[in-house]
């Protein structure tokens, strides 16, 4: 309580300074309720590529702990769509996603701010993904009936659940879900989507403050680059224009995890202001009003690297909090540790707003890994250090590790 | 501006500084130690001395038939389990110490039982009952389905084990079952008998891992998850939205699930009152540490506020029928008004006592993911 007022503070000054900014702006830009946005009466927002692809991800981790019928060639179609020699693969049980030409893979650490140039970091977390899912079948199916132990993959109970876990305790379905929230989506719409390189790229001022629409289309090639970054949000809302009040509910990726921050006291209101900046912003490139789109751009940035943050160090300090207990539950520490895995190492595709980087680099968060990795893994991690790992996450941002854990 | 800020903050801060303190007695200076004991040596020790000889008896009682498959023998059968699953309802709450590491209660009572899993087991032959994925497939669940859902009737049943493929299968994962609870009571017991009763007696200060925080947090969590939900509330549809028949308790023997629950009432209000295990005898617990404090809400005495409490969803649950299935089918109101009854000393419990007490809740909603 006391906490929330003294947070007011700088948001206070935060609000003074902004209407600052709209004061000197001579455009009064609208947004609308709701995320519609109409040309002749005919909407002009789309994304069901990032529809696709959240769903093309979710048939993936469930067919990741289907031990009846997953095999590694099956999986490794459902991350590419495509088969080991390239031809197409129908390896989805919804068949709109074996028609769709889109896939995961494609997308994974493929931002064009992040790794249009930096292809072989690109390749290697591509890769890095196959071999966690390869690893599922090669390491943990056919260990499906054994006991978990030290060095030994298996079955281990985590209150009246059951989790299956590798040789070193980690959950490798965690571990692909969890990462994909950053290197899929987080990426995709922070670094490509919202970038001035793409919005702005070729002719798509001009297009835009011309209204000339792309071919085929009833959009501004500027407008529908924003729309995709809205998609890997909210692409599959029960309501596409209307998400917030199933807010959570509607994916297990990035979805959930605004709104399960969005629920803890310290960050309420953070998934609607994140809304509200997808709303202004798109109205904005109606409007021609590009300043205020990029402002709202750099409000998502921030917001959505929050999220990311504080679900890391929410399952470090869950993980440290377990292992202290006098007897362990090691099953629930093992899979609160595992998603703090994928949220950790989906902190390299966060960005810090009005700069070139995200929070903590692919070197620092390497080496978090590497800690929760050595030697027999989390069979053998050191509450301590996971509480430092939270503290070096927490220094970068202005919350703190009480906020974030609770 | 900024300088109000900093004003209300000021203000707000000191403001939550002068809480009124309790006045009256320390939850300190009471004798916790006393408690204690009465829970260790006239609750839970016998509780669990009796349990396990109804297991012992359960186990042989299976035994039995397995060598001689008759009726006469699977009716023995069925009585010793129905003992054991009712003095099991005396030690469920219980699980700290050896029974948590051996996650007992996962253990022994799940349901709904996997059926499926369970006829997979058998036709297969190598499970190994200490997988965690196997915990809805053993226990007092399995042998309700075992003892009574193998048939519409009593031939039928009986033909699994007689006559039909696979006969001895069925009779080997009985007495499969029946000694693995054998096993692991006789585990937590010995655990008792053989030191822990003297560690949980003298941790006897205050703290999140004091002996009582923690058996008072166990408590309030069996009567929240296992009664108030598990036996009353998840088949009455009141999490789900729609009623789960199905999940009731001994689900498959119909009839029984009424007298389980009843049990488990008399278990909790016996704990709360530290009445010693099967004697009337009054000892130590939790109400004598509210009347040393003279605990109090909106003017009344929070002891009696919860005894009278207890006695409400008693008398709410007496109109219930015997088999609760049958109850959620026919007129589910009657199994929501019970919930709603065991609910209100939720309240009591978990928030006025444990703020008397100045004991923290240690268990939080499960993350669900």
């Amino acid at each position: 309580m006391r906490l929330t007022k003294i947070l007011l503070l700088p948001l206070l000054t935060l609000a003074l300074i902004s209407c600052d900014n709209g004061n000197d702006d001579n455009t009064e830009i609208d947004a609308p309720a709701t995320y519609e946005f109409t040309r002749n009466g005919e909407s002009t927002v789309s994304f069901t590529g990032q529809t696709t692809r959240i769903q093309m991800a979710s048939e993936l981790i469930s067919a990741m702990m289907d031990f009846d019928n997953s095999t590694e060639e099956l999986l490794l179609e459902m991350y590419r769509n495509e088969t080991a020699s390239g031809g197409d693969a129908n390896p989805f049980e919804n068949p709109a996603l074996n028609e769709a030409t889109k896939n995961i893979k494609g997308k994974v650490a493929a931002s064009t701010y992040y790794f249009s140039s930096n292809t072989q970091l690109s390749a290697e977390i591509k890769n890095q993904f196959e071999a966690w899912i390869s690893a599922q079948i090669d390491e943990v199916f056919p260990n499906e009936n054994t006991l978990a132990e030290s060095g030994q993959p298996g079955q281990i109970a985590d209150g009246s659940s059951t989790r299956y876990v590798n040789a070193k305790g980690f959950e490798y379905n965690q571990l692909v879900g969890k990462s994909l929230i950053g290197a899929l989506m987080a990426d995709q719409m922070l670094n490509n989507y919202l970038s001035t390189t793409v919005l702005d790229a070729g002719t798509n001022r001009e297009d835009n403050n011309n209204g000339t629409l792309a071919e085929g289309s009833n959009y501004t090639n500027m407008e529908h680059k924003w729309d995709e970054a809205y998609g890997y949000l909210f692409g599959t809302a029960t309501d596409l224009a209307n998400p917030m009040p199933t807010l959570g509910q509607d994916d297990d990726f990035l979805n959930k995890y605004l709104g399960r921050v969005d629920g803890d006291d310290d960050f309420a209101g953070i998934a609607q202001e994140t809304f509200d900046a997808f709303k202004l912003g798109r109205a904005a490139i109606e409007a021609g009003a590009y300043d205020v789109r990029d402002e709202q751009a750099q409000i998502i940035r921030e917001n959505i690297s929050i999220v990311i943050a504080v679900r890391a160090v929410y399952y470090l300090e869950s993980g440290k909090n377990g292992l202290e207990e006098s007897s362990p539950d090691y099953g629930a520490v093992f899979h609160d540790l595992s998603e703090a895995y994928g949220f950790l190492y989906s902190l390299q595709f966060t960005r810090v707003p009005g700069s070139d980087s995200p929070y903590l680099s692919t070197e620092e968060i390497n080496g978090m890994l590497a800690q929760l990795e050595a030697g027999n893994g989390l069979w053998d991690i050191e509450p301590s250090v996971l509480g430092e790992m939270s503290e070096t996450i927490a220094a970068q941002f202005e919350f703190t590790i009480e906020q974030a854990a609770n | 501006m900024k300088k109000f800020v900093v004003l209300i903050v000021t203000v707000f801060i000191v403001w939550s500084c002068t809480d009124n303190g309790p006045s009256g007695p320390s939850p300190d200076d009471f004798d916790r130690e006393a408690i204690l004991v009465n829970w260790a040596d006239n609750i839970i020790i016998p509780a669990f001395t009796h349990f396990s000889e109804t297991t012992a008896q359960l186990h042989t009682s299976a035994q039995n038939f397995s060598a001689e498959h008759t009726q006469q023998n699977l009716d023995v059968l069925r009585d010793s389990w129905k003992s054991a699953y009712l003095a099991y309802q005396h030690v469920s709450m219980f699980e700290m110490g050896e029974a948590m590491q051996l996650r007992y209660r996962d253990n022994l009572n799940i349901y709904p039982t996997d059926t499926s899993e369970i006829e997979d087991n058998i036709a297969e032959g190598n499970y190994n009952l200490e997988l965690p994925s196997l915990n809805n497939s053993q226990g007092f669940p399995a042998l309700d389905y075992l003892l009574y859902g193998l048939g519409e009737n009593d031939s039928e049943i009986m033909a699994n084990y007689t006559s039909n493929s696979g006969a001895e299968n069925y009779r080997t994962y009985l007495t499969d079952l029946t000694q693995r609870i054998d096993d692991l009571t006789t585990q937590v017991l010995e655990s008792w008998t053989s030191g822990y009763r003297d560690e949980f007696v003298s941790n006897s200060g205050n703290g999140s891992n004091s002996s009582l925080d923690m058996m008072v947090n166990d408590y309030i969590y069996y009567y929240e998850k296992h009664l108030r939900a598990g036996k009353i509330g998840i088949p009455a549809g009141v999490f789900s939205g729609t009623p789960l028949s199905s999940h009731v308790e001994a689900y498959y023997s119909q009839g029984f699930s009424k007298a389980l629950f009843n049990q488990a009432l008399t278990a909790s209000i016996n704990f709360f009152n530290g009445t010693h295990f099967e004697a009337e005898v009054d000892g130590q617990s939790l109400d004598d540490y509210l009347d040393y404090l003279n605990t109090m809400k909106d003017g009344a005495d929070l002891t009696s506020l919860i005894n009278n409490q207890f006695q409400e969803a008693r008398t709410e649950a007496e109109n219930l029928n015997a088999d609760f299935a049958a109850q959620v089918e026919n007129d589910n109101s009657q199994m929501l008004s019970t919930y709603d009854e065991l609910q209100r000393n939720v309240v009591y419990m978990k928030v006025d006592m444990l703020q008397a007490l100045n004991i923290n809740v240690d268990y939080v909603d499960a993350d669900g993911d």
